[in-house]
Protein backbone atom coordinates (compact mmCIF):
# COMPACT_ATOMS: atom_id res chain seq x y z
CA UNK A 1 0.00 0.00 0.00
CA UNK A 2 2.82 2.42 0.87
CA UNK A 3 6.45 1.75 0.16
CA UNK A 4 9.65 3.69 0.77
CA UNK A 5 12.56 2.69 -1.40
CA UNK A 6 16.03 3.96 -0.54
CA UNK A 7 14.53 7.10 0.90
CA UNK A 8 17.12 9.71 1.83
CA UNK A 9 16.89 13.32 2.75
CA UNK A 10 19.62 15.81 3.47
CA UNK A 11 19.17 19.37 4.73
CA UNK A 12 22.21 21.41 3.79
CA UNK A 13 25.06 18.96 4.25
CA UNK A 14 23.34 16.98 6.99
CA UNK A 15 21.68 13.70 6.14
CA UNK A 16 18.57 13.32 8.25
CA UNK A 17 17.17 10.18 6.64
CA UNK A 18 19.54 7.75 5.01
CA UNK A 19 18.50 5.05 2.53
CA UNK A 20 15.38 3.96 4.35
CA UNK A 21 13.33 1.20 2.73
CA UNK A 22 10.23 -0.43 4.10
CA UNK A 23 6.65 -1.17 3.22
CA UNK A 24 3.40 -0.93 5.07
CA UNK A 25 0.99 -3.45 3.67
CA UNK A 26 -2.76 -3.58 3.54
CA UNK A 27 -4.27 -4.39 6.95
CA UNK A 28 -1.00 -3.72 8.72
CA UNK A 29 0.13 -1.30 11.40
CA UNK A 30 3.81 -0.42 11.49
CA UNK A 31 5.18 1.64 14.36
CA UNK A 32 8.05 3.97 13.57
CA UNK A 33 10.24 4.26 16.65
CA UNK A 34 13.21 6.50 17.12
CA UNK A 35 14.70 9.14 19.39
CA UNK A 36 14.22 12.86 18.79
CA UNK A 37 15.95 13.88 15.57
CA UNK A 38 15.95 10.33 14.22
CA UNK A 39 14.12 11.47 11.08
CA UNK A 40 10.66 10.17 11.92
CA UNK A 41 8.78 13.35 11.02
CA UNK A 42 10.88 13.89 7.89
CA UNK A 43 10.15 10.31 6.83
CA UNK A 44 6.43 10.84 7.46
CA UNK A 45 6.50 14.07 5.47
CA UNK A 46 8.27 12.38 2.57
CA UNK A 47 5.67 9.62 2.59
CA UNK A 48 2.91 12.25 2.57
CA UNK A 49 4.53 14.09 -0.34
CA UNK A 50 5.24 17.20 1.70
CA UNK A 51 9.02 16.90 1.55
CA UNK A 52 10.86 15.71 -1.51
CA UNK A 53 13.42 12.95 -0.97
CA UNK A 54 17.01 13.74 -1.93
CA UNK A 55 17.21 10.16 -3.17
CA UNK A 56 14.79 7.26 -3.36
CA UNK A 57 11.10 7.07 -4.01
CA UNK A 58 7.73 6.61 -2.39
CA UNK A 59 4.95 4.50 -3.86
CA UNK A 60 1.41 4.85 -2.58
CA UNK A 61 -1.11 2.24 -3.72
CA UNK A 62 1.33 1.23 -6.42
CA UNK A 63 1.74 4.75 -7.85
CA UNK A 64 4.98 6.68 -7.49
CA UNK A 65 4.53 9.85 -5.51
CA UNK A 66 5.65 12.76 -7.69
CA UNK A 67 4.74 16.40 -8.09
CA UNK A 68 2.17 15.37 -10.71
CA UNK A 69 0.61 12.49 -8.78
CA UNK A 70 0.89 14.20 -5.38
CA UNK A 71 -2.53 15.89 -5.20
CA UNK A 72 -4.42 12.73 -6.21
CA UNK A 73 -2.42 10.49 -3.90
CA UNK A 74 -2.77 12.91 -0.99
CA UNK A 75 -6.52 12.42 -1.32
CA UNK A 76 -5.91 8.76 -0.45
CA UNK A 77 -3.74 9.50 2.58
CA UNK A 78 -4.86 10.56 6.02
CA UNK A 79 -2.00 12.46 7.67
CA UNK A 80 -1.99 13.39 11.32
CA UNK A 81 0.65 16.02 11.77
CA UNK A 82 2.82 16.48 14.83
CA UNK A 83 0.72 19.47 15.90
CA UNK A 84 -3.10 19.30 15.59
CA UNK A 85 -3.10 22.48 13.47
CA UNK A 86 -6.71 23.50 14.02
CA UNK A 87 -8.06 26.90 13.07
CA UNK A 88 -8.68 28.33 16.51
CA UNK A 89 -11.43 30.75 15.54
CA UNK A 90 -13.48 28.05 13.84
CA UNK A 91 -15.64 25.57 15.68
CA UNK A 92 -14.85 21.87 15.69
CA UNK A 93 -17.58 21.27 13.12
CA UNK A 94 -16.34 24.12 10.93
CA UNK A 95 -12.78 22.80 11.05
CA UNK A 96 -13.98 19.41 9.86
CA UNK A 97 -16.36 20.97 7.34
CA UNK A 98 -13.51 22.78 5.55
CA UNK A 99 -11.59 19.53 5.17
CA UNK A 100 -14.73 17.64 4.11
CA UNK A 101 -15.22 20.23 1.37
CA UNK A 102 -11.57 20.04 0.32
CA UNK A 103 -11.85 16.27 -0.02
CA UNK A 104 -15.12 16.71 -1.92
CA UNK A 105 -16.99 14.50 0.52
CA UNK A 106 -20.62 14.12 -0.46
CA UNK A 107 -23.06 14.13 2.45
CA UNK A 108 -20.53 15.97 4.59
CA UNK A 109 -22.99 16.54 7.44
CA UNK A 110 -23.47 12.83 8.00
CA UNK A 111 -19.75 12.09 7.72
CA UNK A 112 -18.86 14.86 10.16
CA UNK A 113 -21.57 13.74 12.60
CA UNK A 114 -20.21 10.19 12.46
CA UNK A 115 -16.62 11.39 13.04
CA UNK A 116 -17.72 13.50 16.00
CA UNK A 117 -19.61 10.57 17.41
CA UNK A 118 -16.67 8.21 16.93
CA UNK A 119 -14.37 10.44 18.97
CA UNK A 120 -17.06 11.43 21.46
CA UNK A 121 -16.79 15.00 20.27
CA UNK A 122 -20.47 15.59 19.51
CA UNK A 123 -21.06 17.75 22.60
CA UNK A 124 -18.09 19.91 21.55
CA UNK A 125 -19.07 20.30 17.91
CA UNK A 126 -19.98 23.96 18.31
CA UNK A 127 -17.03 24.84 20.53
CA UNK A 128 -14.26 26.88 19.00
CA UNK A 129 -11.01 24.98 18.61
CA UNK A 130 -9.26 27.53 20.84
CA UNK A 131 -11.46 26.45 23.74
CA UNK A 132 -10.47 22.78 23.54
CA UNK A 133 -8.00 20.94 25.75
CA UNK A 134 -4.86 19.47 24.20
CA UNK A 135 -6.39 16.00 24.18
CA UNK A 136 -9.58 17.25 22.54
CA UNK A 137 -7.58 19.04 19.86
CA UNK A 138 -5.70 15.86 19.16
CA UNK A 139 -8.99 13.98 18.81
CA UNK A 140 -10.33 16.55 16.35
CA UNK A 141 -7.10 16.27 14.35
CA UNK A 142 -7.49 12.50 14.30
CA UNK A 143 -11.12 12.81 13.21
CA UNK A 144 -9.92 15.12 10.43
CA UNK A 145 -7.28 12.62 9.27
CA UNK A 146 -9.90 9.86 9.07
CA UNK A 147 -12.71 11.97 7.64
CA UNK A 148 -12.28 10.87 4.03
CA UNK A 149 -11.73 7.21 4.97
CA UNK A 150 -8.27 7.01 3.42
CA UNK A 151 -6.73 3.59 2.72
CA UNK A 152 -3.36 4.87 3.96
CA UNK A 153 -2.88 6.50 7.35
CA UNK A 154 0.27 8.30 8.45
CA UNK A 155 -0.05 9.24 12.09
CA UNK A 156 2.60 11.27 13.87
CA UNK A 157 2.27 10.62 17.61
CA UNK A 158 -1.48 9.90 17.52
CA UNK A 159 -1.93 9.40 21.27
CA UNK A 160 0.27 12.31 22.31
CA UNK A 161 -1.55 14.34 24.96
CA UNK A 162 -4.43 11.91 25.26
CA UNK A 163 -5.50 10.46 28.59
CA UNK A 164 -5.12 6.67 28.94
CA UNK A 165 -8.79 5.99 28.31
CA UNK A 166 -8.90 7.98 25.09
CA UNK A 167 -5.50 6.62 24.03
CA UNK A 168 -6.94 3.16 24.41
CA UNK A 169 -9.95 4.04 22.27
CA UNK A 170 -7.59 5.45 19.63
CA UNK A 171 -5.64 2.19 19.60
CA UNK A 172 -8.94 0.32 19.24
CA UNK A 173 -9.81 2.58 16.34
CA UNK A 174 -6.48 1.88 14.66
CA UNK A 175 -7.12 -1.86 14.96
CA UNK A 176 -10.55 -1.29 13.47
CA UNK A 177 -9.08 0.63 10.53
CA UNK A 178 -6.50 -2.12 10.10
CA UNK A 179 -9.33 -4.68 9.98
CA UNK A 180 -10.98 -2.50 7.33
CA UNK A 181 -7.85 -2.89 5.17
CA UNK A 182 -5.92 0.30 5.93
CA UNK A 183 -2.15 0.49 5.83
CA UNK A 184 -1.15 2.44 8.93
CA UNK A 185 2.20 3.94 9.85
CA UNK A 186 2.36 5.29 13.39
CA UNK A 187 5.26 7.37 14.60
CA UNK A 188 5.67 7.14 18.35
CA UNK A 189 8.03 7.43 21.28
CA UNK A 190 5.79 5.17 23.27
CA UNK A 191 7.26 1.67 23.20
CA UNK A 192 4.35 0.23 25.09
CA UNK A 193 1.97 1.62 22.51
CA UNK A 194 4.11 0.28 19.66
CA UNK A 195 4.02 -3.16 21.23
CA UNK A 196 0.28 -3.04 21.84
CA UNK A 197 -0.82 -1.84 18.46
CA UNK A 198 1.82 -2.58 15.83
CA UNK A 199 2.24 -5.66 13.71
CA UNK A 200 5.79 -4.59 13.01
CA UNK A 201 8.13 -2.09 14.56
CA UNK A 202 10.63 -0.05 12.56
CA UNK A 203 13.49 1.44 14.55
CA UNK A 204 14.76 4.56 12.84
CA UNK A 205 17.96 6.36 13.68
CA UNK A 206 18.63 8.29 10.50
CA UNK A 207 18.83 4.90 8.86
CA UNK A 208 16.50 2.00 9.40
CA UNK A 209 18.14 0.09 12.23
CA UNK A 210 15.63 -2.76 12.33
CA UNK A 211 12.14 -3.63 11.22
CA UNK A 212 10.37 -6.72 12.43
CA UNK A 213 7.55 -8.04 14.59
CA UNK A 214 7.93 -6.94 18.23
CA UNK A 215 8.33 -10.54 19.35
CA UNK A 216 10.99 -11.16 16.72
CA UNK A 217 12.87 -8.06 17.82
CA UNK A 218 12.79 -9.26 21.40
CA UNK A 219 14.02 -12.63 20.25
CA UNK A 220 17.19 -10.90 19.07
CA UNK A 221 18.07 -10.09 22.67
CA UNK A 222 17.24 -13.50 24.00
CA UNK A 223 20.08 -14.29 26.38
CA UNK A 224 19.29 -17.91 27.03
CA UNK A 225 17.98 -17.09 30.47
CA UNK A 226 15.27 -19.45 31.61
CA UNK A 227 12.99 -19.03 34.63
CA UNK A 228 11.82 -22.16 36.42
CA UNK A 229 9.20 -21.80 39.13
CA UNK A 230 8.76 -24.74 41.46
CA UNK A 231 5.99 -25.62 43.89
CA UNK A 232 7.56 -25.24 47.33
CA UNK A 233 11.16 -24.76 48.44
CA UNK A 234 13.63 -25.18 45.56
CA UNK A 235 16.64 -25.86 47.88
CA UNK A 236 16.42 -29.71 47.71
CA UNK A 237 16.60 -29.53 43.93
CA UNK A 238 19.50 -27.12 43.62
CA UNK A 239 22.10 -29.86 43.07
CA UNK A 240 20.20 -30.96 39.96
CA UNK A 241 19.86 -27.39 38.75
CA UNK A 242 23.59 -26.74 39.26
CA UNK A 243 24.36 -29.51 36.75
CA UNK A 244 22.94 -27.19 34.14
CA UNK A 245 23.99 -23.80 35.57
CA UNK A 246 26.59 -23.64 38.29
CA UNK A 247 25.23 -20.35 39.69
CA UNK A 248 21.48 -20.12 39.32
CA UNK A 249 19.69 -17.07 40.74
CA UNK A 250 17.21 -18.03 43.43
CA UNK A 251 14.25 -15.80 44.19
CA UNK A 252 11.73 -17.54 46.43
CA UNK A 253 10.39 -20.48 44.48
CA UNK A 254 11.82 -19.17 41.20
CA UNK A 255 15.17 -20.12 39.75
CA UNK A 256 16.76 -18.24 36.88
CA UNK A 257 19.34 -20.17 34.88
CA UNK A 258 21.63 -19.16 32.06
CA UNK A 259 21.35 -21.87 29.44
CA UNK A 260 23.32 -21.05 26.30
CA UNK A 261 21.84 -24.10 24.53
CA UNK A 262 18.34 -23.73 25.93
CA UNK A 263 16.66 -25.74 23.17
CA UNK A 264 18.51 -28.88 24.25
CA UNK A 265 19.05 -28.13 27.92
CA UNK A 266 15.53 -27.14 29.00
CA UNK A 267 13.90 -30.52 28.19
CA UNK A 268 16.72 -32.32 29.98
CA UNK A 269 16.39 -30.03 33.02
CA UNK A 270 12.62 -30.55 33.18
CA UNK A 271 13.02 -34.33 32.93
CA UNK A 272 15.65 -34.36 35.69
CA UNK A 273 13.57 -32.16 38.02
CA UNK A 274 10.42 -34.22 37.39
CA UNK A 275 12.32 -37.45 38.03
CA UNK A 276 13.52 -36.00 41.36
CA UNK A 277 9.90 -35.29 42.30
CA UNK A 278 9.99 -31.52 41.90
CA UNK A 279 6.65 -29.84 41.31
CA UNK A 280 7.22 -27.66 38.24
CA UNK A 281 4.76 -24.79 38.07
CA UNK A 282 6.27 -22.84 35.16
CA UNK A 283 9.20 -22.87 32.76
CA UNK A 284 9.71 -19.88 30.50
CA UNK A 285 12.32 -17.94 28.60
CA UNK A 286 13.08 -14.57 30.13
CA UNK A 287 11.95 -12.17 27.41
CA UNK A 288 13.60 -8.78 27.16
CA UNK A 289 11.24 -5.79 27.08
CA UNK A 290 10.89 -3.99 23.75
CA UNK A 291 12.49 -1.02 25.47
CA UNK A 292 15.63 -3.09 26.11
CA UNK A 293 15.70 -4.14 22.48
CA UNK A 294 15.17 -0.58 21.32
CA UNK A 295 17.93 0.84 23.50
CA UNK A 296 20.28 -1.94 22.52
CA UNK A 297 19.64 -1.40 18.82
CA UNK A 298 20.18 2.33 19.12
CA UNK A 299 23.31 1.76 21.17
CA UNK A 300 24.67 -0.55 18.49
CA UNK A 301 23.79 1.91 15.76
CA UNK A 302 25.50 4.79 17.56
CA UNK A 303 28.61 2.66 17.69
CA UNK A 304 28.56 2.12 13.94
CA UNK A 305 30.67 4.31 11.70
CA UNK A 306 28.64 6.81 9.67
CA UNK A 307 27.97 5.69 6.10
CA UNK B 1 -7.91 24.11 -10.23
CA UNK B 2 -10.96 22.74 -8.38
CA UNK B 3 -13.51 25.44 -7.62
CA UNK B 4 -14.98 23.55 -4.66
CA UNK B 5 -11.62 23.52 -2.92
CA UNK B 6 -11.08 27.24 -3.52
CA UNK B 7 -14.64 27.88 -2.30
CA UNK B 8 -13.99 25.86 0.86
CA UNK B 9 -10.81 27.80 1.63
CA UNK B 10 -12.34 31.20 0.88
CA UNK B 11 -15.25 30.27 3.15
CA UNK B 12 -12.75 29.41 5.86
CA UNK B 13 -10.97 32.74 5.43
CA UNK B 14 -14.24 34.67 5.63
CA UNK B 15 -15.36 32.78 8.72
CA UNK B 16 -12.07 33.54 10.42
CA UNK B 17 -12.37 37.23 9.54
CA UNK B 18 -15.97 37.31 10.76
CA UNK B 19 -14.76 36.02 14.15
CA UNK B 20 -12.08 38.68 14.34
CA UNK B 21 -13.63 41.83 12.91
CA UNK B 22 -10.84 43.94 14.39
CA UNK B 23 -8.64 42.93 11.44
CA UNK B 24 -11.05 44.83 9.18
CA UNK B 25 -10.71 48.01 11.21
CA UNK B 26 -7.89 49.42 9.04
CA UNK B 27 -9.95 48.78 5.89
CA UNK B 28 -12.97 50.39 7.54
CA UNK B 29 -11.05 53.43 8.73
CA UNK B 30 -9.33 53.99 5.39
CA UNK B 31 -12.65 53.59 3.57
CA UNK B 32 -14.27 56.06 5.93
CA UNK B 33 -11.48 58.60 5.39
CA UNK B 34 -11.68 58.11 1.61
CA UNK B 35 -15.43 58.58 1.81
CA UNK B 36 -15.44 61.71 3.96
CA UNK B 37 -12.38 63.46 2.51
CA UNK B 38 -13.86 64.41 -0.90
CA UNK B 39 -16.90 65.95 0.76
CA UNK B 40 -14.72 67.87 3.19
CA UNK B 41 -12.63 69.21 0.31
CA UNK B 42 -15.52 69.84 -2.12
CA UNK B 43 -18.11 71.18 0.34
CA UNK B 44 -16.71 71.49 3.86
CA UNK B 45 -13.73 73.74 3.22
CA UNK B 46 -15.63 76.18 0.92
CA UNK B 47 -18.41 76.34 3.53
CA UNK B 48 -15.96 77.02 6.35
CA UNK B 49 -13.81 79.56 4.46
CA UNK B 50 -16.67 81.18 2.59
CA UNK B 51 -14.75 80.87 -0.66
CA UNK B 52 -16.46 78.68 -3.30
CA UNK B 53 -14.20 76.33 -5.26
CA UNK B 54 -15.11 78.17 -8.45
CA UNK B 55 -13.23 81.23 -7.08
CA UNK B 56 -9.92 79.37 -7.10
CA UNK B 57 -8.37 80.13 -10.47
CA UNK B 58 -5.80 77.30 -10.30
CA UNK B 59 -8.44 74.74 -9.43
CA UNK B 60 -10.71 75.93 -12.20
CA UNK B 61 -7.81 75.68 -14.68
CA UNK B 62 -6.90 72.16 -13.52
CA UNK B 63 -10.49 70.98 -13.61
CA UNK B 64 -10.88 72.44 -17.09
CA UNK B 65 -7.94 70.39 -18.28
CA UNK B 66 -9.88 67.15 -18.01
CA UNK B 67 -12.73 66.23 -20.32
CA UNK B 68 -16.17 66.79 -18.89
CA UNK B 69 -19.75 67.38 -19.95
CA UNK B 70 -20.49 70.80 -21.36
CA UNK B 71 -23.46 71.37 -19.11
CA UNK B 72 -21.23 71.70 -16.04
CA UNK B 73 -19.60 75.01 -15.25
CA UNK B 74 -18.03 76.87 -12.33
CA UNK B 75 -18.54 75.25 -8.96
CA UNK B 76 -20.20 72.12 -10.44
CA UNK B 77 -17.32 71.62 -12.84
CA UNK B 78 -14.72 71.75 -10.04
CA UNK B 79 -16.83 69.41 -7.92
CA UNK B 80 -17.07 66.98 -10.83
CA UNK B 81 -13.28 67.09 -11.20
CA UNK B 82 -12.74 66.42 -7.50
CA UNK B 83 -15.28 63.61 -7.23
CA UNK B 84 -13.89 61.90 -10.35
CA UNK B 85 -10.34 62.08 -9.02
CA UNK B 86 -11.33 61.03 -5.53
CA UNK B 87 -13.22 58.06 -6.98
CA UNK B 88 -9.95 56.42 -7.93
CA UNK B 89 -8.56 57.32 -4.53
CA UNK B 90 -11.64 55.77 -3.01
CA UNK B 91 -11.16 52.57 -4.99
CA UNK B 92 -7.48 52.23 -4.20
CA UNK B 93 -7.32 53.32 -0.57
CA UNK B 94 -9.12 50.29 0.97
CA UNK B 95 -6.51 48.06 -0.64
CA UNK B 96 -3.93 49.52 1.70
CA UNK B 97 -5.92 48.20 4.65
CA UNK B 98 -6.46 44.80 3.05
CA UNK B 99 -2.72 44.45 2.49
CA UNK B 100 -2.22 43.68 6.16
CA UNK B 101 -4.79 40.92 5.87
CA UNK B 102 -3.09 39.41 2.83
CA UNK B 103 0.43 39.86 4.16
CA UNK B 104 -0.54 37.81 7.22
CA UNK B 105 -2.29 35.12 5.19
CA UNK B 106 0.42 32.47 4.69
CA UNK B 107 2.81 33.38 7.48
CA UNK B 108 -0.13 33.45 9.88
CA UNK B 109 -1.10 29.88 8.93
CA UNK B 110 2.48 28.81 9.39
CA UNK B 111 2.76 30.38 12.81
CA UNK B 112 -0.51 28.81 13.92
CA UNK B 113 0.83 25.49 12.57
CA UNK B 114 -2.31 25.04 10.48
CA UNK B 115 -0.48 24.97 7.16
CA UNK B 116 0.97 21.46 7.30
CA UNK B 117 -2.35 19.59 7.61
CA UNK B 118 -3.67 21.73 4.78
CA UNK B 119 -0.70 20.99 2.54
CA UNK B 120 -1.18 17.29 3.25
CA UNK B 121 -4.53 17.43 1.45
CA UNK B 122 -5.06 17.49 -2.33
CA UNK B 123 -5.14 21.31 -2.23
CA UNK B 124 -2.73 22.68 -4.83
CA UNK B 125 -0.54 25.70 -4.24
CA UNK B 126 -2.49 27.70 -6.84
CA UNK B 127 -5.80 26.89 -5.15
CA UNK B 128 -4.41 27.87 -1.77
CA UNK B 129 -2.96 31.17 -2.95
CA UNK B 130 -5.98 32.18 -5.02
CA UNK B 131 -8.19 31.42 -2.03
CA UNK B 132 -5.96 33.57 0.16
CA UNK B 133 -6.24 36.50 -2.24
CA UNK B 134 -9.99 36.14 -2.62
CA UNK B 135 -10.29 35.73 1.14
CA UNK B 136 -8.66 39.14 1.60
CA UNK B 137 -10.44 40.75 -1.35
CA UNK B 138 -13.98 39.73 -0.43
CA UNK B 139 -14.18 41.50 2.95
CA UNK B 140 -12.44 44.53 1.43
CA UNK B 141 -15.07 44.75 -1.28
CA UNK B 142 -17.71 44.05 1.34
CA UNK B 143 -16.71 47.28 3.04
CA UNK B 144 -15.79 49.29 -0.05
CA UNK B 145 -19.02 48.63 -1.99
CA UNK B 146 -21.42 50.01 0.66
CA UNK B 147 -18.95 52.89 0.95
CA UNK B 148 -19.28 53.42 -2.78
CA UNK B 149 -23.05 53.54 -2.51
CA UNK B 150 -22.68 56.16 0.23
CA UNK B 151 -20.20 58.08 -1.97
CA UNK B 152 -22.72 58.41 -4.78
CA UNK B 153 -25.59 59.01 -2.37
CA UNK B 154 -23.53 61.84 -0.87
CA UNK B 155 -22.88 63.32 -4.31
CA UNK B 156 -26.60 63.08 -5.12
CA UNK B 157 -27.52 64.78 -1.86
CA UNK B 158 -24.79 67.39 -1.45
CA UNK B 159 -23.14 68.17 -4.80
CA UNK B 160 -24.24 70.77 -7.35
CA UNK B 161 -27.03 69.68 -9.72
CA UNK B 162 -25.74 67.67 -12.69
CA UNK B 163 -22.57 66.38 -10.96
CA UNK B 164 -24.06 62.94 -10.22
CA UNK B 165 -25.39 62.62 -13.77
CA UNK B 166 -21.95 63.52 -15.13
CA UNK B 167 -20.38 60.89 -12.91
CA UNK B 168 -22.64 58.07 -14.06
CA UNK B 169 -20.80 57.27 -17.27
CA UNK B 170 -19.03 54.15 -18.63
CA UNK B 171 -15.68 55.48 -17.40
CA UNK B 172 -16.93 55.44 -13.81
CA UNK B 173 -18.39 51.95 -14.18
CA UNK B 174 -15.09 50.76 -15.61
CA UNK B 175 -13.22 52.17 -12.64
CA UNK B 176 -15.58 50.52 -10.20
CA UNK B 177 -16.08 47.22 -11.99
CA UNK B 178 -12.64 46.60 -13.45
CA UNK B 179 -9.87 48.92 -12.37
CA UNK B 180 -10.52 48.87 -8.62
CA UNK B 181 -10.89 45.10 -8.26
CA UNK B 182 -8.00 44.42 -10.68
CA UNK B 183 -5.69 46.76 -8.76
CA UNK B 184 -6.78 45.07 -5.55
CA UNK B 185 -6.06 41.62 -6.96
CA UNK B 186 -2.57 42.62 -8.05
CA UNK B 187 -1.73 44.28 -4.75
CA UNK B 188 -3.09 41.44 -2.65
CA UNK B 189 -1.39 38.80 -4.77
CA UNK B 190 1.89 40.66 -4.33
CA UNK B 191 1.28 40.73 -0.58
CA UNK B 192 0.65 36.96 -0.68
CA UNK B 193 4.00 36.47 -2.43
CA UNK B 194 5.64 38.43 0.36
CA UNK B 195 3.73 36.44 2.97
CA UNK B 196 4.93 33.15 1.55
CA UNK B 197 8.57 34.28 1.49
CA UNK B 198 9.07 35.73 4.95
CA UNK B 199 9.29 34.09 8.32
CA UNK B 200 7.11 36.26 10.50
CA UNK B 201 4.04 38.41 10.24
CA UNK B 202 5.80 41.67 11.16
CA UNK B 203 8.23 41.36 8.25
CA UNK B 204 5.33 40.53 5.95
CA UNK B 205 3.53 43.70 7.00
CA UNK B 206 6.66 45.83 6.58
CA UNK B 207 7.02 44.59 3.01
CA UNK B 208 3.28 44.98 2.52
CA UNK B 209 3.63 48.68 3.30
CA UNK B 210 6.27 48.99 0.55
CA UNK B 211 3.79 47.61 -1.95
CA UNK B 212 1.56 50.58 -1.27
CA UNK B 213 4.17 52.97 -2.76
CA UNK B 214 3.07 52.55 -6.41
CA UNK B 215 -0.49 53.29 -5.35
CA UNK B 216 0.71 56.43 -3.59
CA UNK B 217 2.31 57.65 -6.84
CA UNK B 218 -1.03 57.23 -8.61
CA UNK B 219 -2.79 59.12 -5.84
CA UNK B 220 -0.34 62.03 -5.99
CA UNK B 221 -0.74 62.25 -9.77
CA UNK B 222 -4.49 62.35 -9.21
CA UNK B 223 -4.30 65.27 -6.83
CA UNK B 224 -2.12 67.34 -9.12
CA UNK B 225 -4.48 66.78 -12.01
CA UNK B 226 -1.56 65.56 -14.11
CA UNK B 227 -3.15 62.16 -14.57
CA UNK B 228 -6.34 61.81 -16.52
CA UNK B 229 -7.05 58.45 -18.03
CA UNK B 230 -9.56 58.06 -20.81
CA UNK B 231 -12.12 55.27 -20.81
CA UNK B 232 -10.05 53.29 -23.31
CA UNK B 233 -6.87 53.79 -21.28
CA UNK B 234 -8.68 52.69 -18.14
CA UNK B 235 -9.96 49.57 -19.87
CA UNK B 236 -6.46 48.76 -21.11
CA UNK B 237 -4.95 49.32 -17.70
CA UNK B 238 -7.68 47.20 -16.11
CA UNK B 239 -7.03 44.32 -18.50
CA UNK B 240 -3.30 44.78 -18.05
CA UNK B 241 -3.73 44.54 -14.30
CA UNK B 242 -5.75 41.34 -14.68
CA UNK B 243 -2.98 39.90 -16.86
CA UNK B 244 -0.45 41.03 -14.28
CA UNK B 245 -2.50 39.31 -11.57
CA UNK B 246 -2.49 36.07 -13.55
CA UNK B 247 1.28 36.37 -14.02
CA UNK B 248 1.77 37.18 -10.33
CA UNK B 249 -0.33 34.17 -9.41
CA UNK B 250 1.98 31.97 -11.45
CA UNK B 251 5.02 33.63 -9.90
CA UNK B 252 3.60 33.19 -6.41
CA UNK B 253 2.96 29.48 -7.10
CA UNK B 254 6.58 29.08 -8.20
CA UNK B 255 7.91 31.03 -5.24
CA UNK B 256 5.74 29.17 -2.74
CA UNK B 257 8.12 26.48 -1.56
CA UNK B 258 5.97 24.09 0.45
CA UNK B 259 8.98 22.20 1.70
CA UNK B 260 10.96 25.24 2.82
CA UNK B 261 7.93 26.64 4.58
CA UNK B 262 7.45 23.40 6.50
CA UNK B 263 11.04 22.59 7.30
CA UNK B 264 12.84 25.88 7.73
CA UNK B 265 10.29 28.27 9.16
CA UNK B 266 10.18 28.22 12.93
Amino acid sequence: MIAAQGLSRAFGGRTVVDAVSFEVNRSEIVALLGPNGAGKTTTMRMLAGLVKPTRGSVHVLGVELTRATGPDLRARIGFLTESPGLWDRLTVRENLRVYASIYGIADADRVIARALDLFELTPHGLARAAELSKGMRQKVALARALLHEPPVLLLDEPTSGLDPEIARSVRALLRERRAAGCAILVSTHNLDEAERVADRVAVLHGRLVAIDRPAALRQRLMTGRVVVRLAGDPAPHLPIVRRFDAAPEVDGASLTLSLPRAEQEVPALVRALAAAGAGIVEVRHEMPALEDVYLRLLGEDRGRPAS
Amino acid sequence: MKKYRVRALVGKELREVSRNLAVLLPVGIVTMVALVLPFVVAMGIPAITGHPLGDDRDLVNVSGAIPGPGYLAGEARVQYFLFQQFLLVFLLMPITGAMALAAHAVVGEKQARTLEPLLATPVTTAELLVAKVLGALAPTLGIALPGLVLYFAGIAALAEPGVLRAMLVPRTLLMIGLLGPAAALVSLQAAIVVSSRVNDARTAQQFGVLLILPLTVVLIAQFTGSLWLTTAQLALIGLGLLALWAALTLVSVVLFERETILTRWR
